[in-house]
């Protein structure tokens, strides 16, 4: 990857939820998504981390078009550069956090750090970035809402992605423990890692470099860069 | 590990850490196989005990006497009634279904043996190579005729044991020649003792040579005293008579009306009813246990939907973090058949132990061999695939999308 810049250039009329959408976000930066429910704030998320595509429009990821790429392109793609965080955590609560954070190497395709030891050290650094290196054996039932959260990031973290999409990552948690966690994702912009969040909350969206506002399916402000 | 390996490898682990789940899972295949092979041990030990008693009544033999069926109760049958021929015996082989070996046999008393001084008078049938097998005979020394000697009309004699006694007191009887009706034949071997029939016939007091040589040179005649016949399949002896006697009577240009001359003659009506019945009961036994397999495949299918729907944000989240479409069939199929597995193994011990139970009270008689476990392996892995395929392809078609998104139940 040698652009310093990625481009999101879209054009898209998706059933009405997004119209003609068009904006950009470079690498590294800060965007919060902000509009009212139902605005297709979460659809433009899903459509950025490939989980959903687009009924019409380019979107160019990393200066490439996807949109003709199949199911297992796509999901090397999600399970390498993009890294999820969602409002209900999605943690799987059978398995200890050390283990909810190795979760994505089941999909990677290669071979080479997936002996039990490495896997476990990439988890164990991961979970050390989000400051829960004494956790790593707890289950989700025995951790509190930000540190599960906490958690949740770790696991987006762990393959190293240039890109995470955080879904109201704050929805579910106290002032203090948001914060924390917005903390966090700005720590992570400043290593260089690109940050989209969504939020409806105004005090949120101020933490990031930039407030893309979304209203009937139309970006109305924010579409480049301050 | 490859990346299927390791996604092989998680189901495993997240079975481990649903054990409940796993267990109720587990019900259906468990009860289906448990049926399965409850069914199978008995049935093949029912079927032994049939063919035990097939062999030991030879319910699976039918016999064409000549004349009407008084002569069985004359004093003596073989009076020379000339109505059943080898072209008779030929036909029936030919045309009738489920005929499986045919012996002309022709039979006459007062045949004298003689070796040196000794001289014995006994009775002598001609027949045909399959004979020995048909009536479940055997030899004690020697050999029986082959198709060979009838080829011929070898002059080769098998000897009754109380003839090859009679004859032969120190032993020694195949190879030396003996005078049959003044002709020198080579004993070929000596029968095993076959004791009497119900009627009183010694079966060790007599000879046996190949029916061409009994027909051309030691009778000289063309007719028979019988045909006998065996069927593959004992449900079907009475059917195979029914068509036995249709042939016949049309070959004999019998009209309507006109009585029999000849009579068949089919095995005792107590044990074939109870080969009839285990036969009956075995389809039945059959169709409950295949009922058995598809409503455990459908309740492991049901559990398995439940669990998909239940499971729907960890197939998001799984998509999100990179897993395709197969990778979520495989896992989703790989835990239905792991658990569809183990309840074979747990039914495989429930049928076999429930078997055991029924013959140890004398309900049943069961007979272990590989069968069942090869039976439950291979049911168990079907009901598992076949209840696995629908829910783990709607689990990897699920729109990540809306998966991710979907409030908790």
């Amino acid at each position: 990857m040698e652009r310093l810049a990625k481009s999101y250039r879209r054009g898209v009329a998706i059933t009405e939820v997004l119209k003609d959408v068009s904006f950009t976000i470079r690498r590294g930066e800060f965007v919060a998504v902000m509009g009212p429910s139902g605005c297709g704030k979460s659809t433009l998320l899903n459509l950025l981390g490939f989980l959903d595509r687009p009924d019409g429009g380019t979107y160019r990821f990393e200066g490439a078009d996807l949109s003709g790429a199949d199911d297992a392109t796509l999901s090397a793609v999600r399970n390498r550069r993009i890294g999820f965080v969602f409002q209900q955590f999605h943690l799987l609560d059978r398995v200890t956090a050390l283990d909810n954070v190795t979760l994505p190497l089941l999909y990677a395709d290669d071979d080479a750090d997936d002996a039990a030891g490495g896997g476990a050290a990439r988890a164990r650094r991961s979970l050390a970035m989000v400051g829960l290196e004494n956790r790593e054996d707890h289950f989700p039932a025995e951790l509190s809402g930000g540190e599960q959260q906490r958690v949740a990031v770790a696991r987006a973290l762990i393959n190293d992605p240039a890109m995470i999409l955080a879904d109201e990552p704050t929805g579910n948690l106290d002032a203090k423990s948001g914060n924390g966690i917005l903390d966090l994702l700005r720590t992570l912009a400043d290593q260089g890692r690109t940050i989209v969040l969504v939020t409806h909350d105004r005090a949120v969206a101020n933490r990031a470099d930039r407030t893309l506002v979304i209203e009937d399916g139309r970006v109305v402000a924010g579409e480049s860069a301050p | 590990m490859n990346r299927a390996q390791r996604i092989t490898r998680d189901a495993l682990t997240s079975l481990l850490a649903s054990r409940s789940r796993a267990l109720l899972m587990m019900l259906g295949p468990a009860a289906a196989v448990a049926v399965l092979s409850t069914v199978i041990v008995t049935t093949q030990g029912a079927r032994e005990q049939v063919m035990a008693l097939v062999s030991k009544h030879s319910l699976d033999m039918l016999m064409v006497r000549a004349g009407a069926e008084v002569q069985i109760f004359a004093p003596r049958a073989d009076r020379g009634l000339a109505v059943l021929f080898e072209d008779d015996a030929r036909a029936i082989e030919a045309e009738i279904a489920h005929v499986r070996m045919v012996s002309p046999v022709q039979n006459q008393r007062g045949i004298e043996v003689v070796v040196r001084d000794r001289v014995v008078t006994t009775r002598a049938f001609g027949v045909d190579s399959d004979w020995m097998v048909l009536r479940r005979w055997g030899m004690a020394e020697g050999e029986f005729l082959s198709d060979a000697d009838l080829a011929v009309a070898g002059r080769v004699v098998m000897l009754g044991a109380k003839v090859a006694r009679d004859l032969f007191p120190e032993g020694g009887a195949v190879g030396q020649t003996v005078r049959v009706a003044n002709d020198p034949y080579t004993v070929k071997g000596v029968f095993i003792e076959m004791g009497a029939s119900a009627g009183g016939d010694d079966w060790d007091d007599r000879i046996v040579v190949p029916f061409t040589t009994s027909a051309r040179r030691l009778l000289n005649r063309p007719y028979l005293e019988q045909i006998v016949l065996r069927v593959d399949d004992v449900s079907r002896v009475r059917e195979t008579a029914e068509r036995v006697r249709a042939l016949l009577r049309t070959r004999h240009n019998i009209g309507p009306g006109e009585a029999d001359d000849f009579f068949v003659r089919e095995p005792e009506d107590v044990e074939r009813a109870a080969v009839e019945t285990s036969s009956a009961l075995r389809a039945l036994l059959v169709a409950v246990s295949i009922i058995a397999q598809v409503a455990g495949g459908l309740a492991t299918a049901n559990l398995m939907l439940t669990g998909v729907s239940q499971r729907v944000h960890e197939i998001g989240l799984r998509r999100a973090a990179g897993a395709r479409e197969a990778d979520i069939t495989r896992q989703f199929l790989t835990e239905c058949v792991v658990v569809s597995l183990g309840g074979g193994i747990l039914g495989t011990a429930i049928g076999v132990a429930v078997a055991l139970g029924l013959s140890a009270a004398g309900l049943a008689s069961s007979r272990i061999t590989w069968v069942p476990f090869g039976a439950a392996l291979l049911a168990s892995v079907t009901i598992g695939v076949a209840a696995g395929l629908h829910p783990a392809r709607k689990a990897a078609r699920l729109d990540p999308a809306k998966s991710v998104r979907e409030q908790p139940v």
